[in-house]
């Protein structure tokens, strides 16, 4: 299955690849003679089938330490029973007692989509099972090297440049072009949730907000995604909206990463808006047409509409990534979600192929570990609470009726 | 070199993955789950009986005699439980319709529900209680949460616990898979395309010679779908041809393509090329004409695909059950009340026991009271069964 629908330049798949967005019809000419899912093993009395799967996956894995605690899991480090050297993390999911409902809206759509999902760049799940107490369990690829918001932080002991910049950037393109070729959303894309393996590959994780497109007359909930990332038409309530929600995340981790700090860093939804407009320009009829009919649209004076920032602010803001590079910045960044740019665009902008080469993932920066890492990440997580980033604006949906 | 197609995409879904068969593992593995789970049966009741004459009084061990419960119990069969099964999978439709869901919640929820029916018997877990969970459960994964309170006020006899307690077995029944892949995504847009063809303004297979303008005069000229309807005359026939074979096929789609076992033998496009051509054949074939034009085994296969499975989707028992059927469901589930596995009578006890366990207050040793509450839950669950298609059923949600 294609990675990518153009030619990449990652050193480990070097194929050509193009994905026709053929309407073929599928015809699975042998496929359903030698389906996959034969019945497992012999009946076993009194116990049932799918009870003695969940035992027999359950059984192939041992979890080890905790590595870290979420919104509503805690992860454990774990290895293959058959084989110590093994490495994973196991994801269980915390039994939420407030939450009367049964299984998590967060549970369900990270199972639900990283079942369907399977690409090098967004996080395995292995396998799920549940615990006696009715625990579920996500079995995932272990990635040790924290994630990208930690590399961006340690301005003082991380270097990068733009061949780096571009190779991260190139994975995540990826991973976005994978999920809206599959019909899901992410809806919660930053720096925090994009994740590194032990080969510096860039695994976009956190599903826990994602959502298939599939009806496009069914509106959806606008609060989604982290503030920071969020585009203007979520900003001003918008029901119905598509994959230009996550072009634009990618949009501001693409600036984030040149800048080494946030791009626009809004304290509550209205300050947002207003960095948007300083930064980008001012959303209008003109330059997004519709745009007032949004439920949450706030009319600016006119006086104080600033127009749309031209070529040449990106240049002086963002000219480590060149002409060509702030070009595609600029057409991530659209107001307009017509616009904006697809993740298949971002993919085949010609950014990829001219200077310089995105760096190899091997040669790619990695956190550094041992004692003195420790003391800035504990300095940094340390920080994080000061300045109200942990702050979990999308966790708490709307879970009125079809809006979510 | 790789192509991404619908094709390639649907082969890496769970859909494909687990819950593809062919008609002879399909009715393997529901044989295996009937005759585990009737050993199943036959195993709690002989437990439940000595567990009575060892621990009971004499006067009721001497009430019973010993013998080989394997005589005694009769067990449903696999067409008595496909039975049983098909009938609240219509309910379950018809709750779904009476809730005002969309689309997709009735369908996913219908999947699911057959789906753990694959490995899971009507004898030990019965349909009437995994029918709930499985219409709430659909209702988050497709993004249709409503409160659990406001779900179980709208079905009869329905609490917020007796519609999560079967949740978890559900979703291990599941394995854990969520995502369901319909036909009515690609129908819209088959449809879409031959609406384009027929205002002449689609594209044939890139290799075919035909302009727009052919293609769309060659469409006036399709024969008719039926001897006895006409033939079009003009463009404008040949779009309302289209409206109408669209709403048939919608119909399909919502009925039999649900109720058979279509999703597990089918993939999504075999499925609603299937309905369409159950509606309206000639136009289905010329459609596929323009898209695999020259003949070839693999056209040969796919028509021949289509033509079990538009037999399949035009045999399917109807949505709505006649009296007949209803009679014979009736006696079904008066045999599933002798042949029920007792010890899982009580899901919101087994569920509230394991959610017990899991916060670590009583090890295995339930006090008294509990045993006895869940006794009592057991025995009025043990009534309710018996009215299964009384009040509950009988009367619509309307
Ligand atoms: N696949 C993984 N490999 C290694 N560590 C992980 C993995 N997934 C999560 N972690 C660690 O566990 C913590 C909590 O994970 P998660 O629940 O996904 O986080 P959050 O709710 O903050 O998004 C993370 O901050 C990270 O340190
Ligand atoms: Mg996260």
């Amino acid at each position: 299955m294609a990675i990518s629908p153009v030619v990449t330049y990652d050193a480990t798949s070097n194929i050509k690849v193009t994905a026709t967005k053929a309407k073929s019809l599928a015809v699975r000419t042998n496929s359903i003679s030698n389906a996959p899912n034969a019945p497992p093993s012999k009946p076993e009395k009194g116990r049932e089938l799918a009870e003695r799967l969940n035992d027999e996956t359950k059984q192939k894995y041992v979890k080890d330490k905790k590595l870290g605690e979420g919104t509503y899991a805690i992860v454990y480090l774990g290895h293959l029973r058959a084989d110590h050297s093994s490495l994973l993390a196991i994801k269980k999911i915390k039994v939420n007692t407030e939450y009367r409902d049964g299984l998590s809206m967060d549970a369900i759509r990270e199972v639900k989509h990283l079942q369907e999902l399977s690409h090098p760049n967004i996080i395995a799940l292995h396998a799920v099972f549940s615990s006696k107490n009715q625990n579920l369990n996500l079995v995932l690829e272990y990635l040790p090297l924290g994630d990208l918001e930690m590399l961006i932080k340690d301005s003082e002991g991380i270097r990068y440049g733009t061949a780096e910049v571009k190779a991260w950037m190139g994975m995540l393109g990826r991973a976005v072009w994978f999920c809206h070729e599959n019909f899901v959303l992410h809806r919660d894309i930053k720096p925090n949730n994009l994740l590194i393996a032990a080969d510096g590959e860039v695994k976009l994780a956190d599903f826990g907000l994602a959502r298939s497109f599939s009806d496009p007359y069914r509106p959806m909930t606008y609060q989604v995604i982290t503030r920071w990332y969020r585009p203007p038409e979520l900003l001003f309530g918008a029901r119905f909206y598509s994959g230009a929600v996550d072009v634009w995340s990618m949009g501001t981790v693409f600036a984030e990463l040149i800048l080494r700090f946030p791009f626009v860093a809004g304290n509550t939804d209205v300050h947002q808006l207003e960095l948007i407009c300083n930064a980008i320009g001012t959303p209008t009829e003109e330059n997004w047409p519709g745009v007032s009919k949004l439920e949450g649209f706030l009319k600016y004076d006119k006086a104080a509409t600033i127009p749309v920032r031209g070529k040449d602010f990106y240049l002086s803001k963002f000219g480590t990534a060149g002409p060509v590079g702030v070009d595609l910045l600029m057409s991530m960044l659209a107001l307009d979600p017509r616009k904006r740019c697809t993740a298949r665009q971002v993919l085949e902008h010609k950014w990829w192929s001219s200077d310089p080469r995105p760096t190899a993932k091997e040669y790619l920066p990695k956190k550094g570990g041992g004692a003195e890492r420790m003391g800035e990440d504990l300095k940094r997580r340390g920080g994080e609470i000061e300045d109200g980033r942990g702050e979990k604006v999308a966790r708490k949906l709307n879970f009125d009726v079809g809006k979510s | 070199m790789s192509q991404m197609t619908e094709d390639d995409i649907y082969r890496t879904s769970t859909q494909y993955r687990l819950w593809s068969f062919t008609r002879e593992s399909l009715a393997s593995l529901r044989s295996t789950t009937n005759a585990s789970a009737a050993d199943g049966v036959r195993a709690a009741i002989r437990s439940q009986r000595t567990g009575h004459a060892g621990s009971g009084t004499a006067r009721e061990g001497s009430n019973q005699k010993p013998s080989d419960p394997s005589k005694e119990v009769d067990c449903l069969t696999v067409e008595e439980e496909q039975k049983l099964v098909g009938f609240y999978c219509v309910k379950a439709i018809q709750f779904a319709d009476f809730c005002e869901f969309p689309t997709n919640v009735k369908a996913t929820a219908v999947q699911y529900l057959k789906r753990f029916y694959l490995s899971n018997s009507p004898m030990t877990y019965h349909p009437k209680e995994m029918m709930a969970a499985a219409l709430f459960l659909s209702t988050k994964t497709e993004n249709h949460y409503t409160s659990l309170r406001s779900f179980a006020s709208k079905l009869p006899k329905t609490t917020p616990e007796s519609v999560v307690a079967p949740e978890f077995l559900l979703t291990q029944g599941l394995r854990f898979t969520f995502d369901v892949r319909h036909p009515h995504r690609g129908l819209e847009g088959g449809v879409m395309e031959l609406l384009a063809l027929a205002h002449g303004k689609g594209q044939a297979d890139p290799e075919s010679k035909r302009s727009s303008e052919q293609i769309q005069e060659e469409m006036v000229d399709i024969q008719p779908a039926k001897e006895s309807s006409k033939k079009s005359r003009s463009a404008d026939d040949v779009v309302r041809r289209i409206q109408a074979a669209h709403g048939k096929a919608k119909e399909v789609g919502k009925s039999s393509a649900l109720l058979t076992d279509a999703y597990f033998l089918y993939t999504p496009s075999q499925i609603w090329l299937s309905s369409l051509f159950l509606a309206d054949e000639p136009l289905t074939r010329f459609y596929i004409d323009t898209k695999i034009p020259k003949p070839s085994t693999l056209k040969t296969k796919l028509i021949t695909t289509l033509q079990a499975c538009a037999k399949l989707l035009g045999s399917s028992a109807s949505a709505n059950p006649g009296e007949a059927e209803i009679k014979a469901l009736t006696k079904i589930d008066k045999k599933l009340f002798k042949c029920r596995n007792p010890e899982k009578v009580d899901l919101v006890g087994i569920n509230k026991a394991q959610k017990r366990d899991s916060e670590g207050t009583g090890d295995n040793g339930l006090d008294e009271k509990v045993i006895k509450k869940r006794k009592m839950e057991r025995e009025k669950s043990e009534k309710e069964a018996e009215d299964i298609f009384g009040p509950t059923l009988a009367k619509e949600p309307k």
